[in-house]
Parts: C-alpha cells; sequence; structure tokens
C-alpha cells in the first residue's frame, strides 16, 4: 500500500531540491552581477546564459538522484531484512520449545510430502538417464519386466525372433535394442567352490549401451559386436552399484572371471555410475549378451523360439519420426511376423485390431514398480499434502496465539514508532525462518523416510531404484515451504498488525464482559476458524484411512477357495538340476513319499506356477460351439497339476471328477479341469464334462471335470477362467517346465512343518534349490503388499492428524479459558457448580468439533470417490468409515477439552475476581 | 573511480570539483566561482554541467550532499568529500601529475627520436 504512495511522492521530492539547488545558483549570479552594475533585467538574462540549458541540466540532475535513491533504498532493504533475520532468530532461540514444537511439526509435514514427492519421482516422474530419453520408444507392456510366456505369439512381449524381425524391418528407429529377465543365475565368484550368488541379471542386445549412449566408468560396456558370434561372447558388464557392493570397487575386477551357470563369464567393464538399466525400480547387477542365453542355458533355449515371449525392446526414434509413425510401422510389422511364422488356426487368424498395443513413450523406462504403485503413491500425496496442510493450521493458530500474547509489544513497538509494515515484515521474517528450519529437517527427514517406505514397499525383499534428492524433489520442496509461510505466517502477521495501541496498552488479560471465545471480539475467531479446518481436514484423512482398512479387510478375509490356513507351497528349481522325462516324474514321486510319511501333513499335489507365487501362464483355447467375440475371449489362464490337486490345495470339485495318479499313467491322456468360472463361460448350458477343447490350435484334450473357482494369484477382483492340465503328461505340459511347486496340505499351523519339509526335500537330491518354504498366508500377505502399505500409511496420517487437530483444539480451549477465568468465576460466585462449568465448556468446544465434522463429512464424501480405484468391494459412501471417523474425532475432541474444562471448574471465585 | 568517458574535459571538471571541495563543504555556486577563479574562466563555458557532475559524484558515492545555510543565510545544497571522494582525489592528482610531466617532457623534446 505503502509504496504506491512513495514512488510519486519521492520523485516530487528529488524534482523539487534539484529546483531549489539551480534557483540559489541563479539567484547568487543574479546578485553578483547587480552588485557589479547590471540591471535587474539584464542580470536574469546574463545568469542564465552562463548557465546554459536549464532544463535539460535539470533532467540530468533528478536521474541521478533518482538512481542513488533507488541504491540507498535497496541497501536499506537489505540491511533490515538482516535485521529482521537476526532478530526473529533471536526471538526464536529465546522460545527454544515453542520453535522447536514448531519447526518440529513442520519438518514432519514438509519431510513426508517430500519423502513422497521423491518416490513419485523416482518412479513416475524421472527420466532415464541416457542421452535423448524423449527419442525412445518402448515396444512391449511396461509393467512385464520380469515375464515370461510361453504359447502362442503374444503382443505384450517379443520372442527373440520376432525382435530381430522388427530390428531388421523398422524404418522409423535409428537404432532398436531389446533386454530381458534370466530368472535366477546362479553365480560363483572368486576361487572354485565359493557360495553360489544370485545377482540380478539382464539379458541386452549388444547394442544396448551404444544406444542408449551409456559409457562404461570402468573398461568397457559391450560394443555391439557381442551378436556377431552367438554364444561366442562369454562377458559381462557390471552395473556400478554392484561393482561397489560385490566388489568394493576394486579395480581389478574388471577382467576377471566368474562362474554364471557352470560357465567362464569375464568381467569387462563397470556401466557409468548414475545408470541403472532400463527397469526402474529393478536395478541389475550384471548384463549379459543377449546372445549368450542359449549357450548359459542349453536347457531352456530361446533365441530361435518364436513361442517363447519374454523380451522387451526399446527404439531410437530417426531423425524426423514420432511415435505415432512408428506406431502404424510397427503394428502391420509385427502382425505380420506372427502371421507369417504362425503354426496353428488361432494365429493364422491374428487380427491386429482385437488387441491392444504396447507401444509407447520409452523415456522412462519399463517398470513394474510403477505399475504397481503409481496410484497408491499418488493416494499418498493427497494425504500428505492434507496432513501439511492441517499442520499449517496448527501452526498459524499458535503463532495467532503467541501475535495475541505479543500484543503488548507490538503496540509498544508502534507507540515507539515502528513503521506497521515493517512490523508484518518482522513477523513474517520469523515465520519465513520457521518454514526454512523445518524445511532443511523435513529433508533429512524425507531422505530417511523415503529410503523407509521403500523398505516397507520391498515387503522383506528389496526394491532397488535409486533415490535422489534431485532439483526436482528441493524445488517442490522450496514451493511447499513458500505455501506453508503463505499458509500459517500471513493471519498472525496480519492480525498482529491490527493491534489497537490503546487496547493493548490497557490490559492483557480480558475483562468480565469479554467473552473469550469472542462472539463479539475480533480476537479468537481465526483460531476456531483453524481449529473447524483442522477438524474437517483430519475427518477427510480418517474417512480415507479407514476406508482403505476397510477395504484391506475386504481383501484378506475373502473366500479363497484354498484351505487358507493349512497350506505349505514349497519352490524347487529343477531346472538348475535339469530334470525332466522319467528323472522328473522319479524326482517327484520320491517327494510325494517322502513329505507325505511326515506326520502331520494331510496331503500332497504339486503345480507349475503354484499358489500367489506371483507367476502365471496364460493360454488360447478352442470350445466347439463357442464363438468368440473379442481376442481376449479365447485367452484363458492354465497351470499344470499333480493329481488329487483339488483335495491337496482344500478345494472343492463341482461336477465330474479331480485328476487321479492313474491319469499320470495313463499316458498320454488329453484330459483336464476347467473351473467353475471357464465352465460357465465355455459352457453357458452347464454341459462341460466329456467336451473336447483344443488348445496350441491342435491338441485336443477332454474336460472330465469342474474345479470350484479358486483365488490363487489375486485377492482382488473375480476370478478369472482357468484351465489345468496334467504335469507330467509332455503333451499338455505346455511350458518346458521350468517350476516345481508343491502344495503341501497340513493338519495344523503350516509353517511348524516348515524345516521338516526342507529335511525332506534335502534328502532326496540335496544340491535341489530350495526357493522358498512358505505358509499360503505369508504368500498372501506379499501379494496385497501395496494395499498393506497405503492403508497403514493412510491410517499413521490419520492418527498424525488427530493429534495435531487434538493438540490444536487443547491449545485454544486453554488460552479460550484462562481469558474467562472471570467470568467463570463471576459464575461460580453467583451458584454455578463444577459440573455446569464443565458442561458449558465441552459445549463450546463440541460446537467447534462438530461444524469441524460437519464440514469433513461432505468434503470426505466429494473426495473419497478418488480413491475408489484401490478400493475392494467399500461402496463411495462407506458409513462404517464414516460413523468410526466421526466417533474417533469426538471421543479426541472429548479428552483435549477435557483438561481445560477440569481446570476451569476449579477456578475459584475469589481468584478470578481479584485478578481483573 | 571517476567518470572517464566524457574525455578529458569532463574528467578535468570532476577533479577540480573534488579539488574545490578539499577544503571543505561548499554548494555549487562557491565551487562554480572557485573554479572560474583558478581557470580564469577557461573551464566552464556553461555552467549548468557543474550541477550535471557534481549530481553524478554524488550517486557515484564520491560526494556526500546535504542541506543547510549559506552565508547570507539561505538554504543551500553543500557537498562535501565522502571517504572514496578524498581517495579518489589523491590518485587523479598523482596520475595527473605523472601525464603532465609526461605531456610536457614530450613537448619539450629538442631531437626526433630514432625511428
Amino acid at each position: 500500500m505503502r509504496r504506491v504512495f512513495r514512488i510519486p511522492f519521492t520523485r516530487g521530492h528529488i524534482a523539487r531540491e534539484v529546483d531549489d539547488e539551480l534557483a540559489f545558483h541563479i539567484e547568487m549570479r543574479v546578485q553578483r552581477l547587480i552588485a557589479a552594475g547590471w540591471s535587474v533585467d539584464a542580470a536574469r538574462a546574463e545568469a542564465l546564459r552562463q548557465f546554459g540549458d536549464v532544463a535539460n541540466v535539470r533532467d540530468d540532475c533528478v536521474t541521478m538522484d533518482q538512481q542513488r535513491e533507488r541504491a540507498m533504498s535497496r541497501a536499506n532493504l537489505f540491511g533490515e531484512l538482516q535485521q529482521d533475520i537476526v532478530f526473529a532468530l533471536r526471538t526464536l532461540r529465546r522460545n527454544a520449545g515453542f520453535t522447536a514444537i514448531i519447526v518440529g511439526a513442520l519438518a514432519l509435514g514438509i519431510g513426508a510430502n517430500t519423502a513422497i514427492f521423491t518416490l513419485i519421482d523416482a518412479v513416475v516422474v524421472r527420466t532415464l538417464p541416457v542421452s535423448h530419453p524423449e527419442q525412445l520408444v518402448a515396444i512391449g507392456d511396461p509393467s512385464r519386466v520380469s515375464s515370461f510366456s510361453q504359447g502362442s505369439p503374444r503382443i505384450d512381449l517379443l520372442s527373440a525372433p520376432l525382435f530381430n524381425d522388427l530390428r531388421a524391418g523398422s524404418r522409423s528407429f535409428s537404432g532398436m535394442l531389446a533386454s530381458g529377465h534370466p530368472g535366477r543365475l546362479d553365480v560363483r565368484i572368486g576361487a572354485s567352490g565359493s557360495e553360489l550368488e544370485h545377482p540380478r541379471g539382464r539379458f541386452v542386445s549388444a547394442n544396448y549401451f551404444q544406444l542408449l549412449g551409456v559409457s562404461a566408468s570402468r573398461g568397457r560396456v559391450f560394443d555391439g559386436g557381442e551378436d556377431q558370434n552367438v554364444g561366442g561372447s562369454p562377458v559381462a558388464t557390471i552395473s556400478y552399484g554392484y561393482w561397489t557392493r560385490r566388489f568394493h570397487n576394486d579395480p581389478s575386477a574388471i577382467g576377471q572371471t566368474i562362474i554364471v551357470q557352470d560357465q567362464k563369464i569375464t568381467i569387462i567393464g563397470v556401466a557409468r555410475e548414475d545408470f541403472a538399466g532400463d527397469i526402474v525400480g529393478a536395478a541389475p547387477d550384471l548384463w549379459l549378451p543377449l546372445t549368450m542365453h542359449d549357450a548359459l542355458f542349453p536347457n531352456l533355449r530361446l533365441l530361435d523360439d518364436r513361442s517363447s515371449s519374454w523380451l522387451l525392446a526399446l527404439g531410437r526414434l530417426a531423425p524426423g519420426k514420432t511415435l505415432e509413425q512408428a506406431r502404424a510401422e510397427l503394428i502391420p510389422l509385427i502382425s505380420r511376423s506372427i502371421v507369417a511364422h504362425a503354426t496353428g488356426p488361432s494365429a493364422k487368424a491374428f487380427s491386429a485390431d482385437r488387441h491392444t498395443w504396447f507401444i509407447s513413450s520409452g523415456a522412462k523406462g519399463f517398470s513394474r514398480v510403477r505399475a504397481t504403485f503409481e496410484a497408491p503413491l499418488f493416494t499418498l500425496m493427497i494425504g500428505v499434502a492434507l496432513l501439511l496442510v492441517i499442520i499449517c493450521a496448527n501452526v498459524a493458530n499458535l503463532l495467532l496465539a503467541r501475535a495475541i500474547a505479543r500484543g503488548r509489544e507490538m503496540a509498544v513497538r508502534l507507540a515507539l514508532g515502528a513503521a506497521r509494515n515493517r512490523l508484518v515484515r518482522q513477523l513474517l521474517t520469523e515465520s519465513t525462518v520457521l518454514a526454512a528450519l523445518g524445511a532443511g529437517v523435513g529433508l533429512l527427514l524425507a531422505w530417511w523416510a523415503s529410503h523407509g517406505l521403500l523398505i516397507l514397499a520391498a515387503d522383506g525383499g528389496t526394491i532397488p531404484l535409486s533415490l535422489r534428492l534431485d532439483y526436482r524433489v528441493l524445488l517442490f520442496t522450496l514451493a511447499l515451504s513458500c505455501l506453508a509461510v503463505t499458509v500459517f505466517g500471513l493471519a498472525p502477521a496480519l492480525r498482529a498488525s491490527r493491534v489497537e495501541l490503546a487496547s493493548s496498552m490497557r490490559a492483557s488479560a480480558s475483562s468480565l464482559a469479554g467473552s473469550a471465545l469472542g462472539h463479539r471480539g475480533q480476537r479468537a475467531p481465526l483460531g476456531k476458524l483453524l481449529i473447524a479446518a483442522q477438524v474437517a481436514l483430519s475427518v477427510v484423512l480418517l474417512v480415507g484411512a479407514a476406508m482403505l482398512v476397510h477395504s484391506l479387510r475386504n481383501v484378506q478375509t475373502v473366500e479363497l477357495g484354498l484351505d487358507r490356513d493349512h497350506l505349505l507351497i514349497v519352490d524347487v528349481d529343477i531346472n538348475a538340476r535339469g530334470y525332466s522325462g522319467n528323472r522328473l516324474t522319479n524326482l517327484v514321486h520320491a517327494l510325494q513319499n517322502r513329505i507325505t510319511s511326515i506326520p502331520g501333513v494331510a496331503a500332497f499335489t504339486y503345480s507349475v506356477n503354484g499358489i500367489f507365487s506371483g507367476s502365471e501362464s496364460g493360454t488360447y483355447i478352442q470350445v466347439p460351439g463357442f464363438v468368440p467375440r473379442q481376442a481376449d475371449d479365447s485367452s484363458i489362464a492354465y497351470d499344470n497339476i499333480g493329481p488329487e490337486y483339488a483335495r491337496g490345495v482344500g478345494g472343492r470339485i463341482i461336477q465330474g471328477r479331480d485328476l487321479t495318479v492313474a491319469d499320470e499313467a495313463r499316458y498320454p491322456a488329453g484330459i483336464a479341469l476347467l473351473n467353475e468360472s471357464a465352465a460357465k463361460f465355455y459352457f453357458p448350458k452347464g454341459n462341460a464334462i466329456g467336451q473336447f477343447v483344443r488348445f496350441s490350435d491342435s491338441i485336443a484334450v477332454q474336460i472330465v471335470g469342474v474345479m470350484a473357482d479358486t483365488r490363487d494369484h489375486t485377492l482382488a477382483g473375480q476370478p478369472g477362467r482357468r484351465i489345468y492340465f496334467p504335469y507330467l503328461n509332455t503333451d499338455t505340459a505346455l511350458t518346458t517346465v521350468g517350476n516345481l511347486r508343491l502344495e503341501v496340505l497340513t493338519k495344523s499351523e503350516p509353517s511348524a512343518l516348515v524345516q521338516q519339509v526342507r529335511k525332506a526335500i534335502v534328502a532326496v537330491d540335496p544340491s535341489l534349490p530350495i526357493d522358498g518354504v512358505d505358509p499360503l498366508t505369508r504368500l498372501m500377505q506379499q501379494s496385497i503388499r501395496e494395499e498393506r502399505l497405503v492403508a497403514r500409511l493412510a491410517t499413521v496420517f490419520g492418527v498424525l492428524a488427530l493429534v495435531l487437530a487434538g493438540i490444536g483444539l487443547y491449545g485454544v480451549m486453554t488460552y479460550a479459558i484462562t481469558r474467562r477465568t472471570g467470568e467463570i468465576g463471576l459464575r461460580a460466585a453467583l451458584g454455578a457448580d463444577r459440573i455446569d462449568v464443565i458442561r458449558m465448556v465441552l459445549f463450546d468446544a463440541l460446537r467447534l468439533v462438530g461444524a469441524g465434522i460437519v464440514v469433513g463429512l461432505g468434503l470426505a464424501l466429494a473426495s473419497t470417490r478418488l480413491l475408489q480405484a484401490q478400493l475392494h468391494d467399500v461402496g463411495t459412501v462407506d458409513p462404517a468409515s464414516i460413523a468410526a471417523a466421526a466417533v474417533v474425532l469426538t471421543v479426541s475432541a472429548v479428552i483435549a477439552v477435557l483438561i481445560p474444562a477440569l481446570r476451569a471448574s476449579r477456578v475459584s471465585p475469589i481468584v478470578a475476581l481479584r485478578a481483573e | 573511480m571517476l567518470d572517464r568517458d566524457g574525455g578529458l574535459l569532463r574528467g578535468t571538471l570532476d577533479v577540480l570539483i573534488l579539488k574545490a571541495l578539499s577544503w571543505g563543504p561548499r554548494h555549487g555556486y562557491a565551487v562554480a566561482e572557485w573554479i572560474n577563479m583558478v581557470t580564469d574562466g577557461a573551464l566552464l563555458v556553461e555552467e549548468g554541467p557543474l550541477y550535471t557532475a557534481l549530481h553524478r559524484l554524488e550517486r557515484n558515492g564520491l560526494l556526500v550532499g546535504e542541506w543547510g545555510y549559506s552565508d547570507n543565510n539561505r538554504r543551500a545544497k553543500f557537498y562535501e568529500l565522502s571517504r572514496e571522494g578524498k581517495q579518489g582525489l589523491r590518485a587523479e592528482v598523482s596520475s595527473w601529475e605523472r601525464y603532465a610531466h609526461a605531456v610536457g617532457k614530450a613537448l619539450s623534446a629538442t631531437t626526433p627520436a630514432e625511428a
């Protein structure tokens, strides 16, 4: 306000001074000339002539004076700012406890926001640290980073020959690379007989590093020549992180030979430090040339196999080409390649427009972590943003209370001549200093919290993801702090500037007539408003948290169709020991004998994918009389299972029969089970038993039974269609059998049998790698780790909000009661008893809380629909959650207010009246 | 320290102003009178530019201006050398002496230099 006035004022005063100065000069000259005998008029004319161009000189002088004035006021401002900061620091140090509380609260809010944003930045926002990431095009489903699919050709993953077709046929790209997950690598480093290690590896085309523009930090990276000679390049490039962790940055690691899958591989170099591969959240330890795959895994030959899809590709757009052009070129290219090499009728009928294509920008790389955590992270972001607003409201309230307490100080300073805007600036400086301190501590907190969150999110495993406080995170924190200052600093500052000199000087305590919560006075309404707002926002957070918890409970207690409390799932790596054919049959039977003889084991069966193992298989089937309307209609999940599977997993046969040992013996059998969903979908008349379905375009199998639906890989959503084939029947064993999962049904707590089952397996084959022996409940928990994480964190935020609202309420009521001591004393003197006083105070506070809850519920109803995508079986309006939030808040509010209310009820009339 | 872009004349004026003020605060008219006296009116063809120079020197921090009263009791703006102004004068005087000595020596030379 003031500035607007000052500029013209200043200008005028400068011009006036210059005019005075010049007038003085001319006047002196005129007098001198008159004294020398000139006439008055002649003297004036001569003086002006001697002076020269008056107007010009005047303008020059004014300009220079203005420049000087501006420089001075800048210096002044800077000096005042310095003073303000020093003064603020001194004031804050004097009230160390107060400062610590505010800085702590702000650090909590800013830290929580920064932590979540750091994760969002790392997972969702940041592009790959490669040259020109914007030119990259991702081909394949970005979330299927470690998938492997066998059977009909797919378009969400590429087979090695399909990738070669694309690389040779595409004109949109200046280059194209592929990478694929190798499964578990068995690696020995150092002297023979050293422990087996399982670093995370990735097969990549030899042009990988060149195309991405990633150099070596030591040694060299693949130079593109490794593809020339299939199986003839036993080399590896390792990541900087692995070099540090495993080799302690020892330069002699380069050139060292390590044993990978019993073969010698030479480490040729370490990739650039900031490069963690093309998969976000799955930083590999070492990269192997794609063409080495079959040499390293002779049991799983993939390089010429068109039915094995396992690669994701990145293309670098040629100059002038766009993503759309690449897409328009790739779709027919992929379709042609698939049709040209199809082996059966379903693939020949492949039609491009019946599929969802996965051709997208590759700037951010591929990531399963992103697909999984993107939505939860944004939910949490909203949660912590609300938390910060609550904290700001709280801090504003504390500062407001103090500003009122400092009313006298302000008044004295005003009376002594301090400028009002200077006082406002002083208070804003204090707020800014507080926010800066909060942001500083918050950043530290965020650094710690984001890593903590990553560990929580990994749920026992690891998510190799580099978290950095990059410029985006720092900018975010800065913006957040500025916002916070505006929110919490402005109100007290403006409030303080309105200090009435007279009234503040007169007294600090209020009079009998003054009502504390100020229906009349303008003292507390802002504080009340802030409390109500805090309560309202807490309601939103609490309702959200309650809904997430409710949803989690729904998921956890959903009917599985399995015996959830008595299943032990064992994962053994038969591929590592090369089991197949008769050796595999013998192994399975030996395991069965050993394990079923353990006391407490009720049943035993086995399958390829197991239950809640994270791996699934899918295929397409043809059903006579069934006309698919979409490509998806023919797709079905499948598994290869052992005899008496339904009994072994605690499932139920609802039509026909289970598989038996006899089915395995009757080789080749050509029989299968359907689950209920599949039976209803393909045979709506309920006549599935005895029918034949075809899969892989040629093999026909007869349906012998229908099993009740089971939720065996995901708890959310409805179970999908599923078909089961006998495990040991090689004709129907679709996969190159790479896995064997044993399902052990126990009579009591399954975790008690883990050691005995392990011993039984070792007794059969001591060298058979055991990847896991886990009770079903644990695997289930792992499968819903995002839900659990989000629900847990949302609850933490909700409780924090609740506590903060409680503290705020407590503070405001305590303050209000102090101000009403006189009134309460008078009431007591006039005969009000303690209960009346308590009731009065409680009523006052609860009116505030009630208003907050009502507003909060409105906000919650409007905003929780944002959560809908993450909820299972919870409606947009969830009465249970709303009731829970309202009750928890009201009870907390009563507790927060009860202490000051009790204190008020003990006010002695004499003391209260004497204080007046 | 002084503005040189005005060429010899302006540089000279600046130095003379500083010199004029080296005996204590004076107002612009007194400075003009002193310069006219010591240069026989050769330097200040017009008096206006003196004020431009005074305000420029004030802006640049060599002078400090303050309002006061003149001998005949009229309000006038007095200029005084600041610390920088005193240093500037010293530096200018010594460089002027070097310069004058060099030019003087050159002009009083009696033989052409060897090519």
